[in-house]
């Protein structure tokens, strides 16, 4: 049998193309994918910073809970779950003289950081400061000059600074001139240091905190005896001890929450694109079946079991599958590759955190694409199974068959579980709940247009053979009365098709449907007419306020924050005339942010069954719980995230303290407003500001972009690639066409036509497909069932599935009709 | 058709009656047929389209099943087997020339006629096949591929085929409706010739007078029923009793 798959597919390698190419994009792309999971998973961050010193105790980085589980049986299951906090978490000064204690200790170095950039300084990375103490830590040595005393600071080699030079350092503080004292010999990749003196150092960060402790084994101490000393005497404080390169994902805290996203977003688009996959190789594997239809009839005629044929057109994929999924899985490691550079550009991936790439995601991705070209042989040699051996005996053996009762049933529970999803959708509304539903219930709307396309074919070619044969006479005639008759064909052109399509929609108008939305809330919520954007120092803002004709100017701060175990966006406001420059649309209580009071979103509030004047605890950034009283409950959480917290609790739990936008409200004027902003800050109008916004909206668009973008190209090669090996098939009609006086122009005519017909069918359909998605995924998170649909782009997607589909079809229609 | 031979016939069909479809739509293709096909015969079915010959020679073969009636190939009766059963049998005890389309595009003049062993799970008997297309005349083309071979060739190698597991019925249908008269009389005496030096039973389903001349017996069908068996037959003499069958009788 394994002679025999091996014969056919050497005689019939067109028709094994299709199914090669799909299992190959689908390899590369589970490979691609694979390396961004495991990069997640075991991806490590070198330790910059700290890689002077072997350990390390600072604060946990991470949240904890428990949640119990009883099981019915009695027996009640623990399970602790925990998360990486978004900001860095600090410790009490006062450990440093508890692990100095610890016997082995030569010496404790404690650690400041906090937001200090040298204005005007090179490099756009960002830039911290430290107390001078901490420099061995690196260990950054002076290269010239001494150690800072008080107005004093030493900067880096990548500086660009001399000793003696003066400085002026934006901190929280503000902004003040320094002397250069010294520069270091070395400087870090991607990050640059500002060293201040010890007490200039303790002024500028938290009082009484650190963010880290180096500890300074004694000669000939063992490290890891030495550090589980230390863990010991830490027992009961929030300090932990880190070692090797766990200094490093303390230092990147950025970096674990990446490590997250590059997890969910591998194994969503990596599951994504083995389910396309899946479905496209039954397309190209079943027309290919079709292809063979009388070879099969005869084969089953002299004796060949359906088992037998349901094995030998296993084997057939097999070995269709064993050829691509290596190759493919090669070229995915390119594509890997490729995605984390692209995704490094955007942000997504630190630079901290290195690319993992080891041989267990190609051997995974091939071994999935192998079992996908099984299963997808298997589901689509069920029908061969009913080709009755008599049908080798007909001349007209390649009749449409009737539609499988079992196949319409299966096409009904999917269309079934569309429906469930839909309404499951429509009811979501946090994004990473909807996030993956969105993207699964448009591929089950899918494979349900794959498994009923036959009938909608046959349905719709019923209802325009009477239009087209008025239209375009012989050639519409002929293209209705194929479609019809072809019903099969037909469908395993508009599934690619409409997947094209469809998915593309859904995939581009998901960020525009959330963006549209998101703009409303803040056009309608902000009252402010200019926004100051950067680094602002509190002192700056008390300089715009003091600007005549300014009636409020609120400092912004956003970080992440969680209320139990719920995670929310949460934006720090000053409290001060808030009300002029900012309406969240508040449904109930008053809208205030004096002392504890705090603002939530009616879906937090929901989520977390909170009303007006209950206390709530907030588990802040770097980990510390605050309580706060909910003053008001609010609606427009999409633009203004779903807690306002009181500013000065936002900025004390924070890595950077800074104001990054101040709302400002009144009759002042913009070059007023400049001048008291001083350098390096844009004062925008309100149309500026949108625009500042769609900027960034747009760079994160495109990270989802180009991850889904695989998927988009996936399903294009996949429309391609079947519409060519249809029409490639049809040699013999169209040659027989000719033979009884059908003119060319007529056969391409027909070809053209029935392609329309293919687009046309796959565009209502695709479109329908991508409009209830996004409606329900619109009114599940923005509360208004209005899905983004931007014309432009929309016209763009439809005309580029028509190009491609005229492509595929007239290209190889010429060549056949060429080849009499 | 009686036959005073001790041993059983080589296909016999009692009562044998298909319908296709349902209720009103319902069409009786064969109506209570009985017929013996004695071995060692070469017997053509002839009459006009729809006349049910072609689901005689499916439910004959075990390529379809009877909807009532009992077929049975030598001892074996085939009425109740399974699909499965039905491949089997068909492998190794009947076998087959189509119209067209008999070959696998992919093999070899060769593997094509041993096919029938390969699906079995047997070796083929190699003097055995090589005698099997010396006597259809291809031994200088076992190794072509169907492609390469001329129509009339292609029909030989499905007459190889056929022959090759040494079956007790090959079953024709329209062997010759694909060829030129030249080539179609070629493969008319290769199966005559098969008959008569080799004892094979044939059974050919036929519109062509011609064809149907060479044949020791012709059944006329009719609307689905057996009306004439005719021995000693002549293309005249069956071309004149096909103008005055079914309907236009």
């Amino acid at each position: 049998m394994l002679g025999l798959a091996l014969r056919t597919l050497r005689s019939r390698l067109s028709g094994f193309v299709g199914a090669f190419v799909a299992l190959l994009c689908a390899a590369a792309m589970v490979t691609a994918c694979g390396i961004l999971l495991d990069t997640g998973l075991r991806g490590t961050v070198p330790p910059q910073r700290y890689a002077g010193t072997p350990i390390i105790v600072a604060g946990d980085q991470e949240v904890h809970w428990t949640t119990s589980k009883d099981k019915g049986d009695g027996e009640v299951k623990e399970k602790t779950k925990s998360k990486p906090l978004t900001e860095r978490a600090w410790i009490p000064a006062d450990l440093a003289a508890k692990v100095a204690a610890v016997p082995g200790v030569a010496a404790v170095r404690t650690e400041v950081t906090f937001p200090a950039t040298v204005i005007g300084a090179p490099g756009d990375g960002e830039s911290w400061g430290h107390g001078f103490e901490s420099a061995p830590l690196t260990p950054y040595a002076l290269a010239t000059g001494a150690e800072p005393k008080t107005g004093e600071v030493v900067l880096d080699a990548h500086s660009g600074a001399k000793t003696g030079d003066t400085v002026r350092v934006l901190t929280a503080d503000g902004v003040g001139e320094y002397k250069v004292s010294g520069i270091t010999a070395t400087a870090l990749d991607g990050q640059s240091s500002v060293f201040f003196s010890t007490d200039e150092a303790a002024r500028l960060a938290r009082a009484g905190q650190l963010t880290a402790i180096g500890v300074v084994p004694a000669p000939g101490t063992d490290t890891g005896a030495l550090a589980d000393a230390v863990r010991a005497a830490l027992t009961g404080t929030p300090g932990k001890v880190y070692t090797g390169d766990d200094r490093g994902r303390l230092e990147f805290v950025d970096a674990d929450a990446a490590r997250v996203k590059l997890i969910s977003m591998g194994g969503a688009i990596g599951g994504s694109a083995l389910l396309v996959a899946i479905l496209v190789v039954v397309g190209t594997f079943a027309l290919s079946m079709q292809q063979r239809h009388r070879e099969i009839a005869l084969l089953r005629a002299i004796g060949a079991t359906p088992r037998q044929m349901r094995s030998l057109i296993g084997r057939e994929a097999l070995l269709v599958g064993a050829t691509a999924a290596p190759l493919g899985a090669l070229a995915g490691i390119g594509l890997g590759v490729w995605l984390g550079s692209r995704f490094r550009d955007l942000g997504v991936l630190p630079e901290a955190l290195d690319l993992v790439i080891s041989p267990f995601p190609p051997i995974v991705a091939a071994l999935a694409t192998l079992l996908a070209a099984f299963v997808a042989a298997r589901v689509s040699a069920r029908g061969v199974i009913r080709v009755r051996p008599t049908e080798a005996l007909s001349e007209s053996g390649s009749a449409a068959p009737r539609v499988g009762v079992a196949r319409i049933l299966a096409g009904l529970l999917a269309v079934a579980g569309g429906v469930v999803l839909l309404i499951v959708l429509s009811g979501l509304r946090t994004e990473p709940a909807a996030g993956p539903v969105t993207f699964l219930t448009a591929i089950v709307w899918v494979v349900a247009l794959s498994l009923l396309g036959p009938l909608l074919a046959r349905a719709v070619a019923f209802l325009l053979t009477p239009v087209l044969s008025v239209l375009l006479r012989a050639g519409g005639y002929l293209a209705a009365k194929t479609a019809r008759a072809q019903a099969r064909r037909m469908a395993s052109v508009i599934t690619p098709l409409g997947l094209l399509v469809g998915m593309t929609a859904t995939i581009l108008f998901v960020p525009t449907t959330m963006g549209d939305a998101a703009a409303d809330d803040l056009r309608a919520g902000t009252l402010a007419s200019y926004t100051v954007a950067g680094h602002v120092p509190s002192s700056t803002a008390e300089a715009i306020r003091a600007v005549p004709g300014v009636t409020a100017a609120t400092e912004s701060l956003t970080t992440t924050v969680r209320v139990g175990q719920d995670k929310y966006r949460a934006q720090g406001l000053s409290a001060q005339n808030l009300t002029l420059t900012v309406d969240p649309g508040v449904v109930d209580g008053s809208f205030s942010l004096d002392g504890d009071h705090a603002a939530i979103s009616s879906l937090a509030a929901d989520q977390r069954g909170l009303s007006v004047g209950d206390k709530f605890t907030v588990t802040m950034g770097d980990g510390v719980h605050v309580e706060l009283t909910v003053s008001a409950i609010y609606s427009r959480h999409l633009g203004f995230g779903d807690l306002l917290l009181p500013y000065p609790v936002v900025a004390a739990h924070v890595d950077t303290p800074l104001a990054s936008t101040v709302l400002v409200s009144g009759t002042a004027d913009a070059a007023a407003l400049r001048a008291a902003a001083g350098p390096g800050l844009a004062v925008l109008n309100g149309a500026e500001t949108a625009d500042a916004r769609d900027a960034a909206a747009s760079a994160n668009a495109e990270v989802q972009l180009i991850a889904m973008g695989l998927i988009i190209a996936f399903a294009a090669i996949a429309a391609v690639n079947t519409l060519a090996m249809a029409t490639a098939d049809r040699a013999r009609e169209l040659a027989l066409l000719r033979l009884i006086g059908t003119t060319r122009r007529q056969v391409l005519l027909m070809l053209r036509t029935e392609t329309a017909v293919a687009v046309v069918l796959a565009a209502i359909v695709g479109t329908g497909i991508a409009l209830a998605t996004l409606t329900a995924f619109a009114s599940g998170m923005t509360g208004a069932a209005r899905p983004g649909f931007e014309l432009g782009t929309y016209a763009v997607i439809v005309g580029g599935a028509a190009a491609l589909a005229w492509i595929a079809t007239v290209l190889p229609g010429r060549v056949a009709l060429r080849r009499q | 058709m009686s036959t005073t031979v001790a041993a059983p016939p080589a296909v016999r069909l009692e009562s044998v009656t298909k319908t296709y479809g349902k209720g009103a739509n319902a069409v009786r293709a064969l109506r209570s047929v009985s017929v013996d096909i004695p071995r060692g015969s070469f017997t053509a079915v002839m009459g006009p389209s729809g006349s049910g010959k072609s689901t005689f020679l499916h439910c004959a073969a075990g390529l379809d099943h009877p909807t009532s009636g009992s077929v049975r190939l030598g001892d074996t009766e085939l009425a109740g087997m399974s699909e499965t059963a039905l491949t089997k049998l068909r492998r190794t005890r009947v076998g087959f020339v189509f119209q067209s389309f008999n070959l696998v595009p992919a093999l070899t003049v060769t593997e094509n006629v041993t096919l029938p062993f390969r699906l079995a799970g047997q070796k083929a008997d190699k003097e055995w096949t090589a005698e099997v297309l010396r006597r259809v005349g291809l031994e200088q083309r076992a190794g072509h591929r169907p492609s390469e071979l001329s129509g009339g060739q292609q029909q030989r190698v499905a007459v190889a085929r056929a022959l090759v597991t040494r079956p007790e019925v090959v079953f024709g249908d329209e062997p010759t409706g694909a060829l030129d008269t030249v080539t179609a009389k070629e493969i008319l005496n290769l199966l005559r010739a098969t008959v008569d030096a080799m004892g094979q039973t044939v059974v050919m389903v036929t519109h062509d007078p011609v064809a149907a001349s060479y044949a020791d017996t012709v059944l006329f069908l009719a609307d689905g029923d057996i009306v004439e068996a005719m021995s000693s037959p002549t293309a005249d003499k069956v071309a004149e009793r096909m103008t005055h069958l079914g309907a236009w009788s």
